[in-house]
């Protein structure tokens, strides 16, 4: 077996002109444009083509098999530290579908990072010194890595059971072939990342808009709030006086009760309304999440008891300090333990767990109450979203508006018999510690 | 004597509601539909305590706030509004009580209650 290195072998020499080299002894070719002008305009077209990349790549291993005197032509792609076929064109040769690092004639050209081309005698029993399984049959191979900007991103790979040595031409396109489907498959990468980015474009345009139009809708609640709220006040207080005026067996009594309960009703929505419009402000201080929880919890104790439900209390090892509005904390934690309350009327458990994680500050509260829908999983944030025959909607939006008013997250989820609410806020102590250094340091 | 109180705020149908409900409390109840006429009956009647809105056209309850409590330091005032975190204004901190308005006026009774029932 001969094994030629194409290094040496591939340097043209002086005054070399390809275009004309071959010309000659292609019949029906008109001077001037050569099968390797073809060829390479072939590819060309096939790279500005709309076809997908692997059908890209099928494609040109047919082309490429059609002027290069093999019977068989592989593109192997770098997956993961192996070499995997990806495209082919297609002869009676065998065809390895995956090569292992260092593995093969493939390798030893990418390691290389040159074309190699190898021949044997018909008649040589073996490839001497090759290990290649896809070798077997074949009598003349050319491995030809297809490297571009430092990186081998696979290796062509042509065989065949016949005779033959490549002229310095073919050698030359094989490397110019190679380029070329180097620049195709950069190309193509770079189009699937631009799509990509595009989508993800389009999905935060979509979100700035949502925010838009819920600011829009913010403003007009905020002045409808405010206007209705005065005259609603003055309905159901006359209300209440008037029902304290009527003797007790007055049928007008239960018409009060209910304009009153209705009334109600009306002014709490008008105040989640407002608490989540308003509320924009917050006062920053080093407090300590645990306490937070804690506190807000025991607002509910009876409300736990009234419905039978557990409370499972999993503290942290240590203080977890943030920078927060304590009292709007509270209202987040409000909002999702009345929330899960809700879910659970029948009773239940209310597990609650504060820890420090990743540099966060993280309470995770997980109830027993059936979980959320997932088809509700893209709304339950929306003000006046709700499932509830008498919720507001604005419970999660607001503790949702509160903790990202904290720089944190608010991330909902299902687990087991229940759903999952997790608040993520920066972990201060980080920040705390960096403050308090150079103090101690100047003292 | 009857304490008397001043309600401040410019819906007419919200004074009226305090007036009636103030005094079926027993409280003696004056009336100001503005900061403006507020202060001028500050001036010259004598006054145990001011229930000030804090949204007004003009002179708002914040301001009627401040030049109270420059003149009569002494003087109690309640602090109404709509909204329930006005206390980010400094102006609102040196109130004596605030609350949020709601046609439940439980909270704003005891409130006077508490208040009034110190003084002597």
């Amino acid at each position: 077996m001969r094994v030629m290195f194409a290094r040496e072998a591939f340097k043209p020499a002086p005054g070399f002109d390809f275009h004309q080299l071959d010309c000659a002894t292609q019949p029906g070719r008109t001077p001037g444009k050569s099968m390797e002008y073809d060829i390479i305009e072939k590819v060309s077209d096939i790279a500005a083509s709309d076809l997908k990349l692997d059908a890209k790549l099928s494609e040109a291993a047919r082309v490429l098999l059609r002027y290069f005197p093999f019977e068989q032509c592989l593109l192997y792609f770098e997956d993961s530290g192996a070499l995997k076929l990806r495209a082919e064109a297609n002869g009676q040769l065998q065809a390895v579908q995956a090569y292992e690092k260092g593995k093969g004639l493939l390798w030893h050209a990418c390691e290389a990072g040159v074309p190699v081309e190898v021949f044997k005698e018909p008649d040589a029993a073996s490839w001497e010194s090759i290990e290649d399984r896809g070798l077997y049959g074949a009598t003349h191979a050319l491995a030809v890595p297809l490297k571009g900007s430092g990186r081998v991103y696979g290796a062509l790979y042509f065989k065949s059971a016949g005779k033959g040595k490549l002229s310095l031409l073919k050698r030359q396109m094989a490397r110019i072939t190679a380029l070329q489907v180097v620049s195709l498959i950069r190309c193509s990468e770079l189009e699937s990342r631009h799509s990509r980015v595009y989508d993800e474009l389009l999905q935060m345009q979509q979100k700035l808009v949502n925010s838009e139009k819920l600011l829009a809708l913010g403003d007009m609640a905020a002045t409808l709030a405010h206007e209705i709220r005065n005259p609603l006040l003055s309905i159901g207080a006359y209300a209440a006086r008037l029902k304290r005026q009527l003797p007790p067996e007055s049928p007008g009594l239960k018409y009060l009760e209910q304009m009153s309960a209705d009334i109600g009703r009306i002014e709490r929505i008008m105040n989640g309304i407002i608490r989540f419009l308003k509320d924009n402000a917050v006062e920053l201080k080093t407090e300590d999440l645990d306490s937070i929880a804690d506190e807000a919890l025991a607002l509910f104790n009876d409300e736990f008891s009234a419905h039978n439900i557990k409370v499972e209390r999993l503290r942290a090892a240590a203080m977890l300090p943030i920078l927060a509005d304590r009292e709007q904390m509270k209202i987040a934690f409000d909002n999702l333990i009345a929330n899960a309350i809700q879910s659970m009327e029948n009773g239940g458990t209310l597990f609650v767990k504060t820890a420090a994680f990743g540099g966060f500050a993280v309470a995770r509260l997980s109830d027993t109450g059936g979980g959320i829908d997932p088809k509700y999983f893209g709304y339950i944030f929306n003000p006046f979203f709700t499932t509830k025959k008498h919720g507001t909607g604005l419970g999660l939006p607001i503790a949702n508006s509160i903790v990202m008013r904290h720089k944190g997250q608010l991330e909902a989820g299902n687990e087991g018999p229940g759903a999952v609410f997790t608040i993520k806020i920066p972990y201060a102590g980080a920040q705390e510690a960096a403050s308090i250094t150079p103090a101690n340091g100047a003292a | 004597m009857k304490k008397r109180i001043l309600v401040v705020d410019d819906e007419e149908g919200l004074r009226l509601l305090y007036k009636e409900e103030l005094e079926d409390e027993g409280w003696e109840v004056e009336l100001a539909a503005s900061g403006e006429e507020s202060l001028e009956k500050l001036e010259r009647d004598s006054i145990d305590l001011v229930l000030l809105d804090i949204k007004m056209p003009g002179m708002d309850g914040v301001e009627v706030l401040r030049r109270v409590k420059e003149k009569w330091k002494d003087l109690p005032v309640i602090l109404c509004t709509a909204y329930p975190h006005y206390k980010h204004d400094f102006g609102t901190w040196a109130s004596d009580a605030y609350i949020t308005k709601s046609s439940d006026l439980t909270e704003l009774k005891q409130t006077v209650k508490d208040i009034l029932g110190k003084r002597p």
